[in-house]
């Protein structure tokens, strides 16, 4: 239980903020508050969490009539209204063990959307009190494990869940999708795709398809990828749905250079559901990669202030940064430690993104230290990159290239992993490589990062210069 | 408060309403998903939960011979409920990577001797320029005003015959904008109605949803002191339907209604999936049966929860390989909740009546305590019986006469043209299903129950003609404030 970082409103946790940034004080004073919720849960006090004062951060909203492009609203609900539902529901009746693991779930993608992880205990006491009413045959509360454990990146402990849950209904296709989730972060690629056929075969939906275009994306295979999210988007019936397929179609738009179009896709995803946050800072990047750093500013910090998402917080510090606003940038990321600590003590266990900001902007020594552990325990082509990266950050260059390797082993199309090979290759002198690579890097994305693509343009400057 | 009133449409609404009570006769866990990753948008993708899939969501299905046209049957099937009338800019469209079937086994196989199927396509006319569905007043479907339209081609397949297009690109009604778009609805329905080759007739709409019952029932059953009833839930939604009127020697088996009057009907989505090996250049795979539906209410108050994604993956045939299944029916769950809380008490099982009633047909010959022949394709005298295996279907013997007086609680009632002699619009299947759950027969009610949920008929009347279904609400259901 995260007992230990619940604090009074009002009484926000200790930080390394400067004195006068008073808004991310407030804003770090709501998620702590929300983290108070957190304490004591058992039953029914995981019910409460709309109703208890004062509240956490304003999580999704439901649509009011009109007001959105939503590509259907009969049939499908906001995920608020659904919560709402099975809590009123389980208050009449408590004994109802599949009403308890629907709301397990519900706070899960609850969790996803409001970005709280507060949630997470409360998904967990639904999900156990759904198993315990119903231990035999409760497929919905072990793939609701599953899902949890994948959302706090336990994702061995996802993928035990997840086969838990396939050997009890093989006709059940949403085990598969959270197998597929545990499998590709562990980096069992094989298994990982054959589980996402498995859902696709068993149920073809957003759902599945969604998924699908990750795998595709993750070979390489974009444009695929692009296929699948279009037929995710084409059987999407709730607002966030169809915002979730318009933001990762922005995404690939935005990985493969194309920020324009990519704008175009965040945008219709937030006429499809205002509230997607993610497209407001998608929107920002894209902004940023066209030259109107203003409005990518103006478009972070409304999007950080909705959802303080520590990706958010970061890309927004090195924007400051490579705009030389470097005390704004260096606020930034005293949140993003604060908030590291709060998922952590919500039982998310984060050292990829941990570590990814100390190589960067931290200690790079930490970073292998952390990156390590999580290497040790997946093998995922992130994890490479990451830990790849931060050892060289630290000066292990030689130990750090195989990992670089290892990161391309599907055939990812990623800028920045690129960007990290060339570099490291540069570093141990093999300029043919580095070349090659750091142009590459430009080639996939020339927007990539807002500090790292002006180094790459730098570096292979000077590369070539070398010739 | 907007939107709150809506019972969770979580998967199947009804089997939504269902699991607030019916604790161990639950739905299938539409929300038991994957999801990943919150605040680690960098370090991996998180995907969607919530498994609502409306568009492909198969709500009911009616089977009844025609009453102003008494020599034609007409089936009416509807997908995605809760339509709230103004629910632009997008409204409702059918998906367009799906089929939709009406299946029927005139042979008793539980597979199809026959499969009308309806497949849709999108002509969108908005570009980017535009969100709305119309920019001006339609007053035909071919007005260049409606912009988004939703053309459907109509397959008859026969087993052992290629597929014959009865119907080749027609317009469906759109979904119903309001009054001042789309003043005179009627019209535009009339319009998107087909006349088949060979007789009969063919549309493809929105309607008002014609189920009719209070969720309360599902509440502790009214809210467990039986004085929470008369509020019906569905009134003011909306569907979409097709629906298809044809000859009753079109369904007969060897087209022969005289000799072969007894169907089983079921309808059942297909959506197409996609594969991932390497190479292939079009995002596309065969179409897997995503959802099904023969009797009403079966999916939500018999079939357990283990069973439900099995259910609706599978055919009729492969039913009575599903031994759990069929202990289900013979040992139903329902009863055992209405004795705990009102103490009434349930049958003595095995249930052989509900397996007649939803698994064989009713039948002399089919060996059940229903002593009657009523609908089971054993009763078809061309048909070979070794073949014969219990399925759940909605069975209809299109040799009873058309009654002209209908009563609501159909073959319970004394009234064989009605369900479970296949399903009318007006059928109050739920009173009728409890009744029958608690052991009725006809014309012996359980009377503790006899006033069933209160709600008796639908919101909107049924219309004299085909498709019999009212037109669409147009009224939002939930107001703001």
């Amino acid at each position: 239980m995260p007992v230990r970082t619940c604090r009074p409103y009002g009484h926000p946790a200790p930080t390394t903020f400067e004195p006068e940034d008073t808004t991310s004080m407030r804003r770090l004073a709501l998620i702590v508050t929300a983290a108070a919720l957190c304490a004591g849960l058992t039953g029914f006090a995981v019910l409460e969490h709309t109703a208890d004062p004062p509240g956490p951060p304003a999580p999704l909203a439901a649509p009011g009539s009109g007001d959105s492009g939503s590509g259907a609203r009969g049939g499908a609900r906001t995920i608020d209204a659904v919560v709402a539902e099975l809590q009123a529901g389980l208050r009449r009746q408590p004994v109802d063990a599949p009403g308890w693991a629907q709301l397990g779930s519900a706070y899960v993608e609850q969790a996803r959307l409001a970005v709280d992880p507060t949630l997470y205990p409360k998904s967990e006491s639904a999900l156990r009190r759904s198993l315990a009413l119903q231990p035999q045959h409760n497929t919905a509360a072990l793939t609701g494990m599953a899902g949890l454990a994948n959302a706090r990146h336990r994702f061995a402990q996802a993928r035990t869940w997840a086969d838990k849950a396939v050997a009890d209904d093989p006709y059940a296709w949403q085990p598969y999708g959270a197998l597929n989730d545990a499998l590709t972060q562990l980096g069992d690629d094989r298994a990982a795709q054959d589980a996402v056929q498995h859902m696709l075969d068993l149920h073809p939906s957003t759902e599945s398809f969604t998924r699908a275009s990750y795998t595709l994306e993750l070979h390489g295979r974009t444009t695929e990828a692009a296929q699948a999210l279009q037929r995710a988007l084409d059987d999407a019936s709730s607002p966030a749905d169809v915002a979730f397929c318009q933001h990762y179609l922005g995404e690939l738009a935005f990985n493969t250079g194309h920020p324009q179009q990519a704008l175009d896709h965040y945008r219709r995803a937030l006429a499809a559901d205002p509230t997607y946050t993610a497209s407001l800072a998608g929107s920002a990047r894209a902004e940023a990669a066209l030259g109107r750093t203003d409005r990518a500013v103006t478009d972070y910090r409304t999007a950080i202030a909705r959802v303080p998402q520590p990706q958010y917080v970061l890309e927004y510090g090195e924007l400051l940064q490579s705009l030389g606003r470097v005390g704004e940038a260096r606020t930034e990321y005293g949140v993003l430690q604060a908030e590291q600590k709060l998922f952590a003590a919500n039982g998310v266990v984060d050292d990829l993104n941990l570590g990814q900001y100390q190589a960067d902007h931290g200690d790079p020594k930490l970073a292998v230290t952390l990156l390590t552990a999580e290497w040790n325990r997946r093998h995922s082509v992130l994890v490479a990159d990451a830990l790849g990266w931060a050892l060289h950050r630290a000066g292990r260059d030689a130990e750090a290239l195989p990992l670089a390797r290892q990161a391309d082993r599907l055939g990812w199309r990623d800028a920045l992993l690129r960007y990290h090979r060339g570099v490291i290759e540069q570093s141990l002198g093999d300029t043919a490589s580095a070349r090659t690579d750091l142009a590459g890097a430009l080639a996939a994305n020339p927007y990539f990062s807002p500090l790292r693509a002006p180094d790459a343009r730098t570096r292979l400057a000077r590369l070539q210069g070398q010739r | 408060m907007t939107l709150r009133r809506k019972p969770a449409a979580i998967g199947r609404w009804k089997s939504a309403a269902l699991l607030l009570a019916l604790s161990t006769a639950v739905a299938g866990a539409a929300l038991a998903g994957p999801g990943a990753g919150v605040g680690q948008a960098s370090s991996h993708r998180e995907a969607p939960l919530i498994a609502s899939d409306p568009q492909v969501d198969n709500t009911d299905l009616y089977a009844f011979s025609s009453p102003d046209k008494s020599d034609t049957v007409t089936l009416v099937a509807n997908w995605y409920p809760f339509q709230e009338p103004n629910g632009g800019p997008n409204f409702y469209p059918f998906a367009t990577d799906a089929h939709y079937d009406i299946n029927i086994d005139s042979q008793g196989t539980g597979k199809p001797d026959l499969t009308y199927r309806w497949t849709f396509r999108n002509e969108d006319r908005r570009d980017d320029k535009t969100f709305l569905y119309n920019n001006g007043v339609v007053n035909n479907l071919t007005d260049p005003t409606l912009l988004f339209r939703q053309h459907y081609t109509l397959q008859e397949i026969r087993a052992g015959h290629r597929p014959v297009t009865l119907v080749e690109d027609a317009i469906a009604a759109p979904s119903n904008v309001g009054k001042a778009s789309m003043p005179d609805y009627g019209r535009l329905r009339s319009q998107a109605t087909r006349q088949l080759p060979g007789g009969g007739r063919t549309v493809a709409s929105q309607a008002a949803d014609p189920f009719f019952l209070d969720l309360r029932i599902f509440d502790l059953l009214y809210g467990g002191n039986l004085s929470e009833t008369g509020h019906n839930t569905l009134n003011g939604y909306n569907v979409n339907t097709v629906a298809i009127q044809v000859p009753k020697s079109a369904l007969a088996y060897r087209g022969n209604a005289g000799r072969n009057p007894v169907i089983g009907v079921w309808s059942s989505t297909e959506r197409r999936t996609m594969r991932l090996s390497p190479g292939k250049s079009t995002a596309t795979g065969p179409y897997v049966q995503v959802s099904r539906l023969g009797n009403p209410l079966v999916n939500e108050a018999i079939v357990p929860a283990g069973l439900k994604n099995a259910f609706n993956a599978l055919p009729p045939s492969a039913d009575h390989d599903q031994p759990k299944l069929v202990a289900k029916v013979l040992d139903p769950e329902v009863p055992k909740l209405i004795q705990s809380i009102y103490g009434i008490p349930a049958p003595a099982t095995p249930r052989k009546d509900l397996q007649e009633i939803f698994l064989t047909g009713i039948a002399k010959a089919a060996g059940g305590p229903l002593a009657v022949d009523l609908n089971s394709q054993l009763l078809n005298k061309d048909i070979d019986k070794r073949r014969f295996v219990p399925a759940e279907e909605l069975r209809l013997n299109m040799s009873t006469p058309v009654t002209a007086s209908p009563n609501r609680l159909g073959v319970l009632s004394g009234d064989f043209q009605g369900f479970p002699n296949g399903r009318r619009l007006g059928d109050d299947v739920v009173d009728i299903a409890i009744q029958v759950l608690e052991g009725a027969t006809p014309g012996h009610l359980v009377q503790a129950l006899a006033a069933g949920d209160g709600v008796n008929g639908p919101g909107r009347p049924f219309t004299g003609g085909f498709p019999y279904i009212a037109l669409p609400f147009t009224n939002a259901v939930n107001q703001a404030g």
